[in-house]
C-alpha cells in the first residue's frame, strides 16, 4: 500500500497516532509522551515522530541536513568556475550568440553595452581532485576533496524574490512549503526536545532580505514550520521565562496547570487534552534545551578554532556554522543556514571578498568538525545561492572594479557529506561562463536529490492540497546520480 | 490507494455514509456521490478534461467519451460490465493493461472496483459533480424522536444521527453557551453585565435575546471581517522583497461597516468586484473595488514589468475563484484543470475581467506613490469641494482658449522678441567639466559631458549609459507651463530611447517627472505622476530620422491636459497621438507624501537610471523656456522660417500683447494651482477603474507572460455556470454572474464557510475546494436547503449566524463520550457541540477583554503592539519595528500591523496566515510555541497582573478571589476540585516569590499599563500566576 495520504479522519480511540501528531504540533523536536499521556493512548515506543512516512522510502545516506544558503546570488565566476575566457576577453562586448536573446533583468538589460568581464581574481588547483578554486576560498580549498562542485546549477527566476522562494519551496508561487517543512512532514524529528527544523540567519547584514515563508509550512500543517535560533538573549521567540519567574516556580505552576487539564480531560472526555499537556511539558523541555544546544562556550578551544575568528561573535556566520554541527549532533533534521550580502551589483571585487571573508573559514570549520566526529558521514551539507552572476559587467568595468548581474543561466555550489561522490566536479559552463553545456542540474532536480540523500522519494511524498497532491518538485526533478557516491 | 484509505478501509463513518446514501444493497449506485469521485481521483489525471496529456484520446469525464467505440472497444457498454473494457482494464492482472497503471501510484481498492462494475452493470447512469448542480431545495427530513430539535436545520442533522443510530447530546449550561456564542459571534467573552441579565431572564427567552444583541454589536463585524481579510489576502505592505508599507485600513474599515450593517452578501461581493461599474457608483462602491487590489506587488529592482503585472491578474482570479467559488482556478492557468471542467482558455477568458485596468507590474521605489488606478477617499465636504475646483479650472482654460481665438490680428506684424529662455546651452565647449548656460553662471551642464565637433562646432554625444545633467535647471510641475527645445541626431533605430528628463528613474519611480523619449524613433512627450494611470502622454505618429538633425519642441501649458501638451519637429507642429490624458497629481517629488528628496533633480540628458539610453544619439542647442512658447516662437527658435500663418499671429498677439488674455491665462493658472494644493492634501487609495477600451488578453502558455498565444475575450467556465446573455462583457456582468441565485457555487461555498465558522468544520470539510477533488458534503441536502434558505433571505449573512446559533445542534454540550469517540471522532454528525482551537485574533482579544484593557475604538490605521525585538531587523530590509504605546497596545488584533514577509509572530505562532495570498482555511494545531506565547508574551502577562490587581485588591478570602479569578478568565464557575488547584498553587507561589521582593516587582512590572493599587508585588505576582496559568487553560483557548 502506498503512503497514506488522506488528511481525513482516523478510526482510532479518540485520535490516531498519525492524527494526533497531525493536529498536536508535537513533531517540534518529537514526542516523548510515554509518562504523560493517558494509559493506552499512546506507547512510550510509538511516541516518537516518525513523520508521515513512519519509515523513509529508500535508505537514506542522510540523516540530516545542514543546508548553507548564501542569499543574494553568489558570483560563480569569482568562486567555483573559473573562466580564464572572460580575462582574455576583458571588456569586449558579450556575443549575441553566447546569449542568445535570453532575458536580462531591467538593471542591465538596458545598458548600452555588455563587457564581458573577467574575475580580478586568481584560481589554482586543489586537493587529489585538482579541483579549480578561488583565491578568496583558501580554506574551503584544503577540503575540495570532500566536495562535489556543481557548475551547472540553472533556475528559472531571475529576481531575489521569486528565485529565493523557488529554490526553497520548489515554486516561484508563495505559498508552498518549504524544503525543510518537507523533511519534517515526511520523516519526523529525531530529538524530543529540539524542533526538527532550525533555522539560522547572519545576525546584521542588510542586502536582499528574507521572508518567514522561506522556511515556512505552507499549506502543511504549522508544525512543520522553520523554528528560527537567534543569536542573544533569546533564542527562541518567547522562550524565556518572564521576568522574576524562575525555573523553579514555573515548574509548580505548570504542574497545578497539568492538574486543571486532567480534570478537563476527565470531565470532557476529550483526548486532545492529552496533547495539551504534552504539549506544555515539550515547551517546558525546550526552555532548556535550546539554552543548552545555543550555548557555544562549552566548546573547546581548538574546535571553536577550526571555524575561524568570527566564531566569538555571537550570530556569526562561523558561530552558527558551529552551532549548526551542535543542533546536528542531537538529532535536528534540517538546519537551514541564512548569509545575505551576495548581491554584488557593482563593487564586486570588494564585496565578495569580504563575503568570502566571512563565510570561508567556518566552512572549513563545519566541514572538518563534522569529519573529525564521524558526522559527515551521514550528514548532508550543501552550499549555494539562487542564481549565479553575469559574466558582462553591470556598470562601469572599471580596471579593478565591476559589478555582475543577476544571471538564472547557470550557478555554481556544492555538497559534501553523506552520500555525496567526494572530490569531483560536476556539470559545466561553456567557456564563457553563461550557458550550461554538461548536466544540467535545474533546481528540481538539486531538491529531488536532496530528498534522495534523505531517503525520500519526491514523487511520493505529496500532500493533498485543494484537491491536489502537492509536492515538493511539482511534476519535475530528476535524482541526479552523477554527484551520488 | 488514497481514495481507499479515505473512504472505505480506515473510516467506519464514512463508510457509514455510504451506507446511508444506499441503506439496501440493492439501491442504484449514486453516480456523483460514488462514481464520480472515484473516476476523478483514479483517471481524470490522463482521461479527464484536460487536452494535454490526455491519453489514448480517451476522456471519461463525459458519457459521449466512455462510451466511444474504437478498434471495436468501448470503455463502458453500459448494462454489460464483461464487455466493458473498463471493467477489464479494473480487474486483469496484466500489469501492461492494468488501470490505474501502477506507476502513477494510484489503485483502487476491491471494493470501489465492485462498486465500478455494479454501476456500469446498472446501466452507467450519468450525472454532474453535485457542486454544479443547482441548488434544490431539500425537504425536510421526518425525525423519530421528537422534542429536540428547535429548528429545520436541527432535523436534518437529527435524522442523520437517528439513521446511524445515534442521539444528539444534551444543551450545555447557559454560562457555557452565552461564552461559546460571544467568542463565535464578536471574539469577545460576554459581558459582567450579560451574566447577571442573561441568568435574570427566563432561559427560553434569555439566551435568543442574548443572541439578538450580539448581532447587533458592532464587534460582530469585527470578529466575522477576519476570515474575509484572509480570504482577501489583505495585510499592511505590499508583499514582497522589500515589503513596503502601505494602508489600506479604509478597505478594511469598510468590510467591518458592511458587515456590521449586514450588507448582504451578493452585494457586498458586487461591490467589491464591480462596484466602480454599478450606475452612480459611489465613493463607498468604489472603495470595495480594492478588493482586488490587495494582492502583493513588488518593486525589486530589475523586475520585468509585464512579468509581474500578469502576476497581479493572475492573483485576483485566484483569489475570487477560491474565496467565492471554492474553486482552484489555479490549475488551469498553466493547462485545462486536469479534474474540473475549467480550460486554460477558461482561465485566461476569466482573467481578461480583471486584465482591464491601467496599472503598472512595479509600484515605485524613490516614490510613495498610490500605484494606478487610485482614487480619493474624501472626508465630508472634500468631493463637492474638488468637483468645484475642476468645473472653475476647466471653466478658466476654456475662457482663456476662447479669447486667444477671439484675439484680433493686428494688421502690421510689428516687432516681434522672442521670450528669453532661462537655460541655453551651445555644447560648443567644456570648461571644468561642465558645459557652460549660456543665459546664467548658474546651471552650467554637467556629467557625461562630450562633445564631438560637427562643421564648425561641437555637439553632444551620449554614450547611453550616462546622463548629462544641466544642474539646477528645469524643475517643473505639473501646473507650471514650460518648455524645451533642442536639436537632435539619433544614430539608430531603438525601441525605446530617452532623450532628456527630469525624474529619479524609470519603473523604480513610476517614472515620476517629465520626459522626452524616442519610442521606437517617434518623439514621446509626457508629465508622469505614477505611469500608467496618473499620466498624460502624447508621441508623434513619425519617427524622427536616423543619422540626421532634426528640431524638436515640447511645450506645455501647466494644464495637466494632453491637449497643453504639444510637440514640434523643425519648428512644425507634428501629428500626435494622445497616449494617456489622465494626470491627477503633481509630478514632482513631494515629501509630504513620503517621496524621497527630489530636490536634486535637475533636467537630464541621453540616459536616465535603469532605462534605455540614447546611445550614440548627439543633441546642441538645447533651450529651455519657463513658458508655453507659442506655435510661431518655435518656428523661431528652431529656425523655421516660413512666415507664421494667421493663426500663428494671432495666438502670439493674443499672449504676448493681449492683457485681458494675459489676465486669463493668469487666473487659469492660480485656479490650477489652487486645485493641485487641493489634491496634494487628499487622501488616496488603490481601487479599479477600467480603462478605455479592452487590453487584449492572451492565453499565456505555460502561464508564462512572455508566451501569449491565442486571444480571448472576456468569459466564465461555462460548463459550471453559463455566463447568459443581457449581461455586460466586463467586470460588472462577471460579478451578476457570481450572484445569480441559479449559480450553484456561490452560496453553497459561504454558507458552507459561515457553518464551519461555528462548528469547526464545513459540510463540505474542503471549504477551499468545492470541485471535484474536494470532499463531498457531510449532509448534502442540509447545505442545500442552507443555501436556498440563504438567498431567499436576501443573502443576509446574520440571519443565517442566528439561525446556527440558536438551533438545538450548536446548543450541544461538547463532551465525548467513549461510543462517540469511537463512532464519530470528528463530530461530523454533530452528535455533540463544537470544539475547536480559538483562532489567534479570537484568544488574544479576549485576554485583553477580561483584563479589561481592551481599547474599543474601531477602524483606522493598523496598530503595533508588543512584538519580540528584532524580528523585522533580521528580515534584513533595514527596517525596524515600532512599537506604539498606550491605547494602540489594547485594540483588537484585527487592527495589528500585519508586515507579510514578517507577520506578527505570536499571532502566526496560532496558525494566522501571512495574508501572502487568499487563504480559505487556517489549521488549528496546537504546538509547544503556543504554550510559550501564552506562558511568555508580555501581552498575556500584563492582562494576567491586571486582572490580578483588580481580584486581589481590598478584603476577601483567597478561595473567593480564586473563584472570581476563574468567572472572568475562564467564563464558567469552577469547581471545587479546580478550586482547591488554584488555591494551592496560589500558596505555592506565594512561597516562590515570599524571599524574592524584586523578582516579584520585575515580573508584575510587565508591560506599559501602570500599576495601580497597593499589593505587595509578591502577593500580586502569585495572583498574576494564578491568572496567568487559567489564561493557559484549555478552556481559554478551546472552544467548549
Amino acid at each position: 500500500m502506498n503512503a497514506p495520504l488522506c488528511t481525513g479522519p482516523l478510526p482510532a480511540l479518540g485520535l490516531g497516532r498519525r492524527q494526533f501528531l497531525n493536529r498536536f504540533g508535537l513533531g517540534l523536536g518529537g514526542l516523548a509522551l510515554g509518562g504523560l499521556m493517558s494509559p493506552g493512548a499512546l506507547r512510550a515506543s510509538e511516541a516518537m515522530d516518525h513523520g508521515l512516512l513512519g519509515a523513509p522510502h529508500g535508505a537514506p545516506k542522510a540523516k540530516r541536513v545542514i543546508y548553507l544558503f548564501m542569499s543574494g546570488g553568489p558570483s560563480q565566476l569569482e568562486t567555483w568556475d573559473y573562466k580564464p575566457l572572460l580575462n582574455e576577453r576583458h571588456g569586449q562586448e558579450l556575443p549575441d550568440s553566447v546569449r542568445m536573446g535570453q532575458r536580462l533583468t531591467g538593471m542591465s538589460g538596458n545598458q548600452a553595452s555588455l563587457p564581458l568581464a573577467g574575475s580580478a581574481f586568481q584560481f589554482a588547483r586543489h586537493g587529489k581532485s585538482g579541483t579549480w578554486v578561488s583565491e578568496l576560498l583558501p580554506h574551503t580549498a584544503k577540503v575540495v576533496d570532500d566536495l562535489c562542485v556543481v557548475r551547472s546549477y540553472f533556475t528559472e527566476a531571475i529576481n531575489h524574490d521569486p528565485a529565493i522562494t523557488f529554490l526553497q519551496t520548489g515554486s516561484q508561487v508563495s505559498g508552498r512549503p518549504s524544503l525543510g517543512s518537507w523533511v519534517h512532514y515526511g520523516l519526523g524529528s529525531s530529538n524530543e526536545n529540539l524542533p526538527a527544523f532550525v533555522v539560522l540567519i547572519t545576525r546584521g547584514k542588510v542586502d536582499q532580505p528574507l521572508y518567514s515563508r522561506l522556511w515556512g509550512n505552507g499549506f502543511l500543517p504549522a508544525r512543520h514550520q522553520g523554528v528560527q535560533f537567534r543569536s542573544g538573549r533569546e533564542p527562541v521567540l518567547y522562550l524565556n521565562n518572564p521576568e522574576g519567574i524562575d525555573g523553579p516556580g514555573r515548574r509548580v505552576m505548570l504542574d497545578r496547570l497539568r492538574e486543571l487539564h486532567e480534570i478537563q480531560r476527565e470531565q470532557t472526555g476529550d483526548a486532545e487534552l492529552d496533547a495539551r499537556i504534552a504539549q506544555y511539558e515539550m515547551a517546558y523541555r525546550m526552555q532548556s534545551s535550546v539554552p543548552e544546544v545555543t550555548d557555544l562556550g562549552s566548546e573547546p578551544q581548538h574546535v571553536r578554532d577550526l571555524y575561524g575568528p568570527d566564531v566569538s561573535k555571537p550570530g556569526t556566520f562561523a558561530a552558527n556554522c558551529l552551532l549548526a554541527r551542535r543542533l546536528a549532533e542531537r538529532g535536528v533534521k534540517f538546519i537551514q543556514l541564512y548569509h545575505q550580502g551576495w548581491d554584488q551589483h557593482g563593487g564586486l571585487p570588494g564585496g565578495i571578498r569580504q563575503q568570502c571573508k566571512e563565510t570561508d573559514h567556518p566552512c572549513y570549520g563545519l566541514l572538518t568538525d563534522l569529519k573529525q566526529r564521524g558526522l559527515l558521514d551521514d550528514t548532508l551539507v550543501v552550499w549555494n545561492g539562487e542564481f549565479g552572476r553575469t559574466n558582462y559587467s553591470q556598470g562601469k568595468l572599471g580596471k579593478t572594479d565591476y559589478g555582475r548581474d543577476h544571471h538564472p543561466r547557470c550557478f555554481s555550489g556544492w555538497m559534501a557529506g553523506a552520500g555525496i561522490k567526494a572530490g569531483t566536479v560536476y556539470g559545466a559552463t561553456d567557456e564563457f561562463g553563461y550557458n550550461v553545456v554538461e548536466n544540467p542540474v535545474h533546481v528540481h532536480d538539486l531538491n529531488a536529490t536532496l530528498m534522495h540523500l534523505m531517503g525520500i522519494d519526491h514523487e511520493r511524498l505529496t500532500y493533498r492540497y485543494q484537491g491536489r497532491d502537492f509536492r515538493l518538485t511539482d511534476v519535475h526533478g530528476t535524482v541526479v546520480k552523477g554527484i551520488l557516491a | 490507494m488514497r481514495f481507499g484509505y479515505g473512504y472505505m478501509k480506515l473510516s467506519p463513518l464514512l463508510l457509514g455514509m455510504v451506507l446511508v446514501a444506499t441503506p439496501l444493497a440493492a439501491a442504484p449506485v449514486d453516480f456523483a456521490r460514488e462514481i464520480l469521485p472515484l473516476l476523478s481521483d483514479n483517471c481524470f489525471h490522463c482521461h479527464g478534461p484536460s487536452e494535454t496529456g490526455r491519453k489514448a484520446g480517451l476522456r471519461l469525464d463525459l458519457r459521449e467519451g466512455a462510451l466511444r467505440v474504437k478498434d471495436g472497444k468501448a470503455s463502458i457498454v453500459p448494462g454489460k460490465p464483461d464487455e466493458s473494457e473498463l471493467v477489464k482494464r479494473l480487474y486483469t492482472s496484466d500489469p501492461e493493461d492494468l488501470m490505474p497503471p501502477p506507476e502513477s501510484h494510484r489503485s483502487l481498492t476491491p471494493a470501489q472496483k465492485d462498486l465500478l462494475k455494479r454501476w456500469v452493470a446498472e446501466g452507467a447512469v450519468w450525472g454532474k459533480h453535485w457542486a454544479f448542480e443547482p441548488v434544490k431545495s431539500a425537504p425536510v427530513p421526518a425525525v423519530r424522536a421528537a422534542g429536540w430539535a428547535r429548528n429545520d436545520l436541527d432535523r436534518f442533522i437529527q435524522a442523520r444521527l437517528e439513521s446511524e443510530g445515534m442521539k444528539p447530546s444534551e444543551e450545555a449550561a447557559l454560562p457555557t453557551l452565552a461564552r461559546r456564542v460571544a467568542l463565535d459571534l464578536v471574539g469577545l467573552p460576554p459581558a459582567e453585565s450579560e451574566s447577571g441579565r442573561l441568568a435574570s431572564e427566563p432561559m427560553a427567552v434569555a439566551y435568543e435575546s442574548y443572541v439578538d444583541r450580539l448581532l447587533a454589536s458592532p464587534a460582530f463585524g469585527e470578529r466575522m471581517a477576519s476570515e474575509w481579510l484572509d480570504l482577501s489576502r489583505y495585510a499592511d505592505t505590499y508583499g514582497f522583497q522589500a515589503d513596503v508599507e502601505r494602508d489600506l485600513s479604509p478597505w478594511r474599515d469598510w468590510v467591518v461597516d458592511a458587515i456590521n450593517r449586514n450588507l448582504p452578501y451578493d452585494q457586498f461581493l458586487l461591490w467589491q468586484i464591480a462596484g466602480d461599474l454599478l450606475p452612480g457608483a459611489t465613493q463607498e462602491q468604489r472603495l470595495a473595488t480594492a478588493y482586488s487590489r490587495l494582492h502583493r506587488q513588488t518593486n525589486e529592482g530589475g523586475s520585468i514589468e509585464e512579468e509581474w503585472r500578469s502576476e497581479y491578474v493572475s492573483d485576483r482570479v485566484h483569489t475570487v475563484g477560491t474565496s467565492v467559488l471554492g474553486l482552484t482556478m489555479e490549475c488551469s492557468r498553466c493547462h485545462d484543470h486536469k479534474y474540473d471542467p475549467i480550460s486554460q482558455r477558461d482561465y485566461y477568458a476569466l482573467s481578461a475581467f480583471f486584465n482591464n485596468i491601467d496599472e503598472s507590474g512595479l509600484y515605485s521605489h524613490f516614490t510613495a506613490a498610490t500605484p494606478t488606478p487610485t482614487m480619493f477617499l474624501y472626508k465630508e465636504g472634500q468631493e463637492a469641494r474638488h468637483e468645484a475646483l475642476k468645473t472653475s479650472v476647466d471653466r478658466a482654460w476654456k475662457a482663456y482658449h476662447e479669447a486667444v481665438a477671439k484675439t484680433a490680428v493686428p494688421a502690421a506684424g510689428g516687432g516681434i522678441e522672442l521670450p528669453k529662455p532661462v537655460a541655453r546651452y551651445a555644447f560648443d565647449g567644456v570648461e571644468g567639466g561642465r558645459s557652460p548656460n549660456a543665459v546664467s553662471t548658474n546651471g552650467a551642464a554637467e556629467g557625461a559631458i562630450r562633445l564631438v565637433s560637427e562643421g564648425a562646432g561641437k555637439v553632444l554625444e551620449f554614450d547611453g549609459d550616462d546622463a548629462v545633467v544641466c544642474k539646477g535647471v528645469g524643475r517643473f510641475g505639473r501646473s507650471d507651463p514650460f518648455s524645451i527645445g533642442l536639436r537632435v541626431r539619433p544614430a539608430e533605430l531603438k525601441a525605446r530611447a530617452v532623450v532628456f528628463h527630469r525624474s529619479t528613474a524609470w519603473t523604480d519611480s513610476g517614472s515620476r517627472g517629465y520626459e522626452l523619449v524616442l519610442d521606437a524613433g517617434r518623439p514621446f512627450f509626457a508629465l508622469i505622476h505614477f505611469w500608467p494611470g496618473n499620466a498624460l502622454a502624447v508621441r508623434a505618429k513619425k519617427p524622427l530620422p536616423v543619422g540626421q538633425w532634426s528640431h524638436v519642441t515640447v511645450t506645455y501649458d501647466g494644464s495637466s491636459r494632453a491637449a497643453g501638451a504639444k510637440i514640434y519637429v523643425d519648428g512644425e507642429p507634428v501629428e500626435c497621438e494622445v497616449v494617456r490624458d489622465n494626470l491627477y497629481k503633481d509630478i514632482r517629488h513631494r515629501g509630504e507624501w513620503g517621496d524621497s528628496d527630489g530636490n536634486g533633480l535637475s533636467l537630464s540628458l541621453g540616459a536616465r537610471f535603469r532605462d534605455n539610453g540614447f546611445r550614440k544619439g548627439q543633441v546642441d542647442d538645447l533651450e529651455v523656456y519657463d513658458l508655453t512658447l507659442t506655435s510661431g516662437e518655435v518656428a523661431r527658435v528652431a529656425g523655421n522660417p516660413r512666415p507664421w500663418t494667421e493663426q500663428q499671429q494671432r495666438e502670439w498677439q493674443a499672449v504676448r500683447r493681449d492683457a485681458a488674455v494675459a489676465r486669463l491665462a493668469s487666473e487659469a493658472r492660480r485656479l490650477t494651482e489652487e486645485e493641485d494644493r487641493f489634491v496634494t492634501g487628499l487622501r488616496e487609495i488603490m481601487a479599479m477603474r477600467e480603462m478605455p477600451g479592452r487590453r487584449p488578453t492572451f492565453v499565456l502558455a505555460r502561464g508564462a507572460y512572455d508566451a501569449p498565444g491565442e486571444a480571448v475575450d472576456p468569459g466564465v467556465p461555462e460548463k459550471i455556470f453559463p455566463f447568459g446573455d443581457g449581461r455586460p462583457l466586463n467586470r460588472l456582468g462577471f460579478a451578476q454572474w457570481l450572484i445569480d441565485p441559479q449559480h450553484p457555487l456561490t452560496a453553497r461555498v459561504v454558507v458552507n464557510r459561515i457553518w464551519k465558522h461555528h462548528f469547526g468544520r464545513g459540510l463540505v470539510p474542503t471549504v477551499e475546494d468545492f470541485g471535484m477533488q474536494g470532499r463531498a458534503p457531510s449532509h448534502p441536502e442540509l447545505l442545500d436547503w442552507l443555501a436556498h434558505r440563504f438567498m431567499a433571505s436576501g443573502w443576509d449573512r446574520k440571519a443565517l449566524h442566528r439561525l446556527i446559533v440558536t438551533s438545538a445542534t450548536y446548543r450541544q454540550a461538547t463532551v465525548v463520550t467513549p461510543e462517540m469517540a469511537q463512532k464519530d471522532p470528528e463530530n461530523v454528525l454533530l452528535g455533540r457541540g463544537p470544539r475547536h482551537r480559538w483562532s489567534a485574533e479570537v484568544v488574544r482579544d479576549r485576554a485583553l477583554a477580561v483584563s479589561g484593557l481592551l481599547v474599543g475604538k474601531m477602524g483606522g490605521r493598523s496598530v503595533k503592539p508588543y512584538q519580540p525585538a528584532g524580528v523585522w531587523e533580521e528580515s534584513g530590509t533595514g527596517k525596524t519595528y515600532t512599537q506604539d504605546h498606550g491605547e494602540a497596545l489594547y485594540r483588537r488584533s484585527l487592527y495589528t500591523f500585519w508586515r507579510r514577509t514578517a507577520p506578527p509572530p505570536s499571532m502566526l505562532t496560532f496558525d494566522a496566515p501571512s495574508r501572502e495570498v487568499c487563504t480559505a482555511k487556517r489549521e488549528a494545531t496546537a504546538t509547544p510555541m503556543q504554550a510559550l506565547v501564552l506562558l511568555n508574551d508580555p501581552q498575556f502577562l500584563e492582562a494576567a497582573r491586571v486582572i490580578a490587581t483588580s481580584v486581589w485588591t481590598g478584603a476577601g478570602e483567597d478561595r473567593v478571589r480564586a473563584r472570581k479569578a476563574f468567572r472572568r478568565v475562564i467564563g464558567r464557575e469552577a469547581a471545587a476540585r479546580e478550586e482547591e488547584i488554584l488555591l494551592r498553587l496560589l500558596s505555592e507561589q506565594r512561597a516562590v516569590f515570599r524571599d524574592k521582593p524584586e523578582s516579584a516587582t520585575k515580573y508584575v512590572s510587565i508591560g506599559e499599563y501602570p500599576r495601580s493599587g497597593n499589593l505587595p508585588p509578591e502577593e500580586l505576582a502569585a495572583a498574576t500566576v494564578l491568572v496567568s496559568a487559567l489564561m493557559n487553560h484549555d478552556e481559554f483557548v478551546t472552544k467548549r
